[in-house]
């Protein structure tokens, strides 16, 4: 091989100089994506991994809640919390409050609301004096039957199913996604 | 399209130039493998950013949370376990790399003008590096890394005049605790990363000014720019050392041990294994008798001034001659002491125990932890409350003087005696004085009482009790010669006919159903009905028992009021519920009641040296009595 000139690279066949540059290229994107790829994967496991945010309810997901006879019998909504284990991340936080909410009894049958507003989840006020549901974050407002009365939240209140075990009122207690028409469990 | 819009883009930065002259450095002679080492350096300290910033978004610094986050990171959240493997083998790599850097570059002379400051810049790179090694082994809090960094704190304190106060600055006060954690965490994930970046960047730019140091073989060679030849050698490199750490995490996985616990000596804590070579010379009596100082601070201290003034001495042929040497005599030196520590480390069984006990802690706090959640105050309140994890430190302390289990103290150590012999400190294993419990109340445990009670309680025969008159008298006699001995002894051949073997898993059966413990499997009621009426009777399918057992024996079915036969004298152990956990925790408190051994009894009440958690805790781990998982935990 004659000598190039001192500031030029040798020169190699254009071939295998592009096939040297494809490989190093490729080889080092690869080294520089891997511990990326690790990492966002490792941060993607909320997305990943769905884990239960309490302990105690049955398998059906009900929780006790009042007993009957403690529901005033004019339909006046009373609000309750709700107590099980509560598990956050490595936690589990015996016997917290895990939500409240209201209850109305109406002729034998119980209505129970999820108390945090369709809107943007505040949590909703019973106002005794307007006979009304009204949230103080945004002024949304719901009647007594939880339906709304104004177009500021997207939806109803948050009707959760029920059931009456020897006096005592179970809830599923569920959370519903904020801000949208229809109801999607979070 | 692209043009137009390059154009527009190097027009307002100049990125072409820059990208040029990151990739068109020029290199005498062309690529070579042996400038690869400070491309890796640099790709893993990429690899340390990367991981350890999403690390850091699960990782809670305090004392209650921070073996709590890093167990969900390895044991529950997504690809934890790879993101953390990479972090944890990373870093020892880096230590590696660091030293094949630095050899590199002494063995080349790279040091020498016009380089010195860009050496003295990598020494600094050097010290910060360790700085983050020391650091992050601290931040799982498990029982290895706080009491290794308890040492390297309290080797900070004798730093002559500012020790003290060094060492409360590092540990955010005079002990361990919640700012320990958050200093260590922000010198760990701010402060020296930070550092290292700026003067990584100016260790990169003085070399760039330099150029590469060429070997004399390559000088006047033709031209060759970095890209893509030494790029390629570099890519290959860092893909050897990334392709390791990927081995390791896939096939070890970074180890979490059992969480820190102050009021839990750790016996024989160890650093890492790269800092291993200074603990061995901390070892040594001279070093010891020289003052922690001297071996700590002044000998490391001397070194790091010699290697510092390498520039200097090095610009004289046989100074440079010089600095190679003493550069391998210390590599040398280093590799001894750590294969010293290490084969020391194997033999020494005290510390092999301790090794597995905070292996074994780690995995038990991960049972706990999946299986009820850990409580607000932390792990270490499910590991105190687990007879799992209590029971054999509580035999080791309270059983173990005159028991074994299994051979051992409970906890897997041997029981050693330390004894003058002509003027000579002697260390052997003490003979057990009591039977050793390592099978109790099983069916082995049942079945050689019956057949082999001699051989079961045979260590008695070295129980000493001393007299008023301060002479000792041997007391396991009366049960070696004692009843049931005997009885053992007459029956044995009878119960041993293979005619026999059903009656005698019978009785077995019946006898382990009295314990009404769920670690023995299922009981074969059946079975053990036959062995209720041989227990009666005596009557075997061959020849029969010279005494039923009810003749001497009080029982009474679990379940039932009536007791099926009852007790003529006192000193014979009632056999009702025996070997299950009211049985035994009635045992401990008091073994000389006439429902045990009475006046034959020779072992202490344990009634006031133990709290009653302490016997629940004792008797639940010995019965079997503790949560045992489905599948033993895995990474």
């Amino acid at each position: 091989m004659t000598n190039p000139p001192a500031d030029r690279a040798p020169e190699l066949p254009a071939r295998r100089n592009f096939l040297i540059q494809a490989v190093t290229f490729v080889l080092s994107s690869l080294l520089a994506l891997a511990p990326l790829v690790a990492g966002l994967a490792f941060f993607a496991d909320p997305l990943l991994r769905r884990r239960s945010t309490m302990r105690g309810a049955t398998a059906d997901g009900y929780l006790p809640v009042a007993k009957v006879g403690d529901l005033p019998d004019d339909g006046t909504p009373v609000r309750f919390s709700l107590q099980a284990d509560k598990v956050d991340a490595w936690n589990l936080f015996r016997s917290q409050t895990v939500g409240t909410v209201y209850l109305r009894k109406i002729a034998g049958q119980v209505l129970a609301f999820n108390d945090v507003c369709p809107h943007l989840g505040c949590k909703i006020d019973y106002k005794p004096a307007e006979g009304a549901f009204f949230c103080p974050c945004h002024a949304s407002r719901f009647n007594l039957d939880g339906e709304r009365q104004n177009d500021i939240p997207p939806r109803d209140m948050d009707r959760l199913e029920w059931r009456e075990e020897d006096g005592v009122v179970w809830v599923k207690y569920v959370n519903y996604q904020r801000g949208k028409a229809e109801k999607v469990p979070v | 399209m692209i043009k137009p819009l390059s154009d527009w883009l190097d027009s307002r930065t100049g990125y072409r130039q820059l990208v040029h002259e990151a990739l068109y450095e020029p290199i005498p002679g062309g690529a070579r493998w042996r400038y690869v080492w400070g491309s890796t350096l640099t790709f893993i300290f990429a690899v340390q950013l990367i991981t350890g910033v999403f690390l850091w978004s699960a990782y809670s610094p305090s004392t209650l949370t921070a073996w709590e986050s890093v167990y969900f990171i390895q044991y529950e959240m997504a690809f934890g376990w790879l993101v953390r493997g990479i972090h944890h083998y990373a870093a020892q790599a880096m230590v590696v790399l660091l030293g094949l850097h630095f050899l590199q570059v002494v063995i080349d002379g790279a040091y020498r003008a016009p380089r010195e400051v860009n050496f003295w810049l990598g020494l600094i790179l050097l010290k910060i590096v360790l700085g983050l090694a020391l650091t992050g082994y601290l931040l799982p809090w498990d029982q290895k890394g706080y009491y290794a960094t308890q040492v390297a704190t309290n080797i900070a304190g004798v730093t002559p005049l500012i020790g003290p106060y060094l060492q409360q600055l590092a540990q955010g006060g005079t002990t361990y605790g919640h700012l320990t954690l958050t200093r260590f965490f922000a010198l760990h994930a701010g402060i020296l990363p930070g550092l290292l970046i700026a003067f990584l960047a100016l260790h990169l730019y003085v070399f760039r000014r330099h150029g590469i140091t060429v070997p004399a073989q390559a000088q006047g060679q033709p031209i060759a720019p970095f890209w893509p030849d030494q790029v390629l050698k570099d890519a290959i490199a860092c893909l050897a050392v990334f392709g390791t750490i990927l081995y390791f995490t896939w096939t070890r996985g970074a180890e979490l041990a059992g969480p820190a616990d102050p009021s839990e000596a750790f016996s024989s804590p160890r650093p890492e294994w790269y800092f291993l070579f200074l603990f061995r010379f901390l070892k040594f009596e001279w070093v010891d008798r020289l003052g922690l100082e001297f071996g700590a601070i002044y000998v490391p201290g001397a070194v790091f001034v010699i290697i510092a003034l390498m520039p200097i001495v090095g610009r004289w042929k046989l100074g440079h001659r010089f600095n190679v040497a003493f550069t391998i005599g210390l590599l040398a030196g280093a590799g001894y002491l750590t294969g010293l520590a290490i084969i020391e480390d194997r033999h020494d069984a005290d510390l092999q125990a301790a090794m597995r006990e905070a292996h074994r802690d780690g995995q038990r706090a991960v049972q706990l932890a999946r299986e009820f959640g850990i409580p607000a105050q932390g792990i270490l309140s499910l590991l105190k409350e687990d007879p799992f994890t209590q029971g054999p430190r509580l035999f080791a302390r309270k059983c173990a003087s005159c028991h074994r289990y299994q051979g051992h103290d409970g906890t897997g150590r041997p029981v050693l005696k330390t004894e003058l012999v002509e003027h000579r400190k002697v260390t052997r294993e003490e003979p057990a004085t009591a039977a050793d419990l390592g099978q109790f109340g099983t069916r082995e445990w049942v079945r050689k009482v019956l057949v082999d009670y001699h051989e079961v309680f045979a260590p008695l025969g070295n129980a000493r009790a001393k007299q008023a008159d301060g002479t000792e008298v041997a007391v396991g006699e009366r049960f070696l010669n004692g009843d049931m001995a005997n009885w053992s002894k007459e029956n044995r051949a009878v119960l041993t006919d293979p005619a026999n073997a059903e009656s005698l898993k019978a009785l077995v059966e019946f006898l382990v159903q009295q314990s009404g413990r769920s670690d023995e499997g299922p009981i074969d009621a059946a079975l053990a009905a036959q062995g209720l009426d041989i227990f009666q009777n005596g009557q075997l399918a061959a020849g029969s028992l010279t005494s039923a057992c009810t003749d001497c024996h009080t029982l009474r079915l679990a379940g039932q009021e009536a007791e099926i036969s009852s007790n003529p004298g006192a000193g014979v152990p009632t056999l009702t519920g025996y070997g299950g956990r009211e049985w035994l925790l009635r045992f401990l408190e008091d073994p000389g009641h006439d429902d045990f051994y009475g006046s034959n009894n020779q072992m202490p009440a344990f009634a006031e040296s133990m709290t009653p958690h302490e016997r629940r805790l004792l008797v639940d781990w010995m019965t079997g009595h503790y949560f045992r998982p489905e599948q033993p935990a895995a990474h």
